[in-house]
């Protein structure tokens, strides 16, 4: 190889690392990554029903009105938390706590709490009837994940020192699977949804020995937006955009005419779960439905100490370092704050429903 | 330029190694510095100082008390060495005497060569339902990874073996198992050092995929949470240490080649 050749390539190698897409559209694009579950699904369906179109370059009918264009990418949910952590997507749909790693490294900004688990996180027994008999026993699931927070979350709430019960970590695909398969070491496993109902219809001898409707709306289901992106030119109408859209869907969901054909749209892609079981996975998502509502969980207190409990749970489990700065309140006035729940997203798209305009 | 022409003298070409790892690193840092000039927390491209507090991490007890470099490598390196191990006797068993053994060919090289085509990956609820989830798992996840290929290069390098020297062998009145021995199993040695040499990195892609999903120790599983958290420091470390482990691997066999088969060149 001439040194020419080599030079081209290595120089191909920079541009591609670090050259920035460049868009000649007027509207600026944020790319937002989802992940299927049923509260985040809720984009891909918006997508496919024309509301918003998630390619980059192309727009729907809100795009339009915010002009700004919402670029949607797939994924899995844990390259969810290493695209949004890389600076590779502006916005990601993240748990609350999943969010705390992120924003030690990236300032982030919480725009819209989609739903909280309401039993669509599940402790599943085998054998075992009482959490009391749980002592001594190994319980298999997500180590540093919301698995272990319900977990530890409800040990703590019977009393039951944490230590009594050993937590082995496994992903929760694969405990389920073993579960499933009836390896008698699985006696007790923590899961999501559809692993929760994919086990429960496989073993008919399974139990449910708790679920997240124990400590209800303590598992929240986010769209998370960095705070640089935000500050960005058009940020703040992407951030209209993502929650208007959203509630867009929740009228159709709400609505007894279309609410069918849109849950089965959002279970589609999420599981092989029939119709039947995605009322049931419905009901272990509790879905925040209007923007008054989601004003109202962000400002209330019982949010705030959820987000106590969650940080040192965190902290004691060693999944972050130590407590991030946090606060509410509107992301521009507050500097130096890593983690920002910014409730005037969805009050600025509430008090436009209210007014019956939208005003970008 | 003439190709095929080797440098005359012997420093330049461990030179040049040296260039293209100095132009690696120099990359890395070079994005690391790029990252942070936009985002001064950066965690996913760390710069030497998170590097180094990456390392402290993995060798200061955690509160379980455990230290993580210690507990990782010994669970992964002793599953991958009985994986290995197994996997190597087994295949030379089975390679050896595919070779030799018209009936033991006919009945095993459909399914050793449909094996050959499956990633153990792919099949981890099988590996389920026969191992378990246990250590046994790992290790056959190991062997069948690996197994199926190696017996097939050394099955081929039997069937390699000069036909003069297997008759001379017998002429000179030697056994069945002593021209095995001393005359395929000897021809057959270099090749499979070389493809035991390059099935250690498939071995240890099986290895890894599984501990991502099962275990509570191993490089899978601290490479698999760390990064959830973003501990990106954490991550390069130990994939650093992977990559480290898989070169001196290679090296020590290229030497056990050259040592053990000097008249066998194409180490």
């Amino acid at each position: 190889m001439n040194k020419g050749m080599a030079l081209i390539l290595i120089s191909a190698l920079f541009f591609c690392c670090f050259s920035q897409a460049a868009s000649n559209s007027a509207a600026p694009v944020f790319s937002l990554a989802w992940s299927e579950w049923p509260g985040w699904s809720v984009f891909g369906v918006a997508h496919e029903i024309g509301l918003i179109d998630g390619a980059s370059g192309k727009m729907g009918p809100v795009e339009k009105q915010y002009n700004v264009d919402i670029e949607l990418k797939e994924m899995e949910y844990d390259p969810c938390i290493a695209a949004y952590g890389a600076g590779q997507v502006d916005a990601a749909c993240l748990t609350n706590m999943d969010t705390l790693p992120c924003c030690g490294g990236r300032s982030s900004v919480a725009i819209l709490p989609n739903d909280t688990s309401n039993g669509g996180d599940m402790c599943i027994t085998i054998g075992i009837n009482r959490v009391e008999d749980l002592k001594g026993k190994t319980v298999y699931g997500l180590e540093k994940s919301v698995s272990q927070y319900l977990f530890s979350r409800y040990l703590e709430m019977k009393n039951i020192p944490e230590n009594d019960v050993k937590w082995v970590n496994m992903d929760p695909g694969a405990a389920a699977l073993a579960m499933q398969q009836g390896n008698k070491q699985y006696e007790a496993i923590v899961v999501w949804n559809p692993f929760c109902l994919q086990t429960l219809n496989t073993r008919k001898d399974a139990k449910v020995l708790f679920d997240s409707s124990a400590i209800p709306g303590e598992i929240v289901d986010m769209v998370v937006v960095a705070k640089d992106s935000l500050a960005r030119e058009g940020g703040d109408n992407f951030g209209l955009a993502v929650v208007d859209t959203y509630f867009k869907v929740m009228q159709r969901l709400e609505d007894p005419k279309t609410a069918y054909q849109t849950l089965v749209m959002i279970g589609e892609k999420f599981s092989n779960l029939d119709l039947e079981q995605m009322k049931k996975v419905r009901q272990g998502t509790k879905y925040i439905t209007t923007a008054e509502e989601a004003l109202n969980f962000f400002r209330s207190h019982e949010f705030t100490r959820t987000m106590v409990k969650v940080i040192d749970f965190c902290v004691s489990h060693q999944v972050i370092e130590k407590a991030p700065v946090w606060g509410g309140g509107d992301y521009r006035y507050l500097d130096d704050t890593d983690m920002i729940f910014d409730h005037t997203f969805v009050r600025r798209i509430a008090e436009a429903g209210k007014s019956g305009k939208a005003k970008p | 330029m003439i190709i095929c022409r080797p440098f005359r003298s012997k420093r330049v070409m461990p030179f040049l190694g040296l260039v293209s790892l100095l132009l690696l690193g120099g990359i890395y840092f070079a994005l690391s510095v790029h990252q942070h000039a936009r985002n001064p927390k950066d965690t996913t491209i760390p710069n030497l100082q998170q590097l180094v507090e990456g390392f402290k991490k993995t060798i200061t007890p955690s509160q379980r008390g455990e230290i993580w470099l210690s507990v990782d490598l010994k669970a992964t390196f002793s599953r991958l060495f009985y994986g290995l191990f197994i996997a190597i006797v087994l295949s030379l068993a089975l390679g050896i005497g595919m070779g030799c053994f018209a009936t033991l060919e006919g009945l095993l090289s459909p399914v050793i060569s449909i094996l050959a085509k499956l990633t153990p990956t792919a099949m981890l609820a099988v590996f389920f339902v026969i191992f378990g989830t246990g250590a046994t798992m790992f290790v056959s996840m190991i062997v069948f990874g690996i197994v199926p290929s190696l017996t097939q290069s050394i099955f081929l390098a039997v069937k390699k073996v000069p036909r003069e020297l297997v008759d001379k062998a017998y002429t000179l009145g030697g056994s069945t198992f002593e021209v095995i021995w001393f005359v395929i199993f000897k021809q057959v040695l270099p090749v499979f050092i070389n493809s035991v040499r390059l099935s250690i990195g498939p071995a240890m892609v099986f290895l890894i995929a599984a501990e991502m999903l099962v275990g509570d120790a191993g490089f899978g599983y601290r490479i698999r949470i760390q990064s959830r958290l973003l501990n990106m420091n954490v991550v390069y470390l130990y994939l650093a240490l992977l990559a480290s482990f898989g070169y001196l691997m290679d090296y020590a066999l290229k030497w056990l080649n050259r040592r053990l088969c000097a008249w066998y060149s194409a180490g």
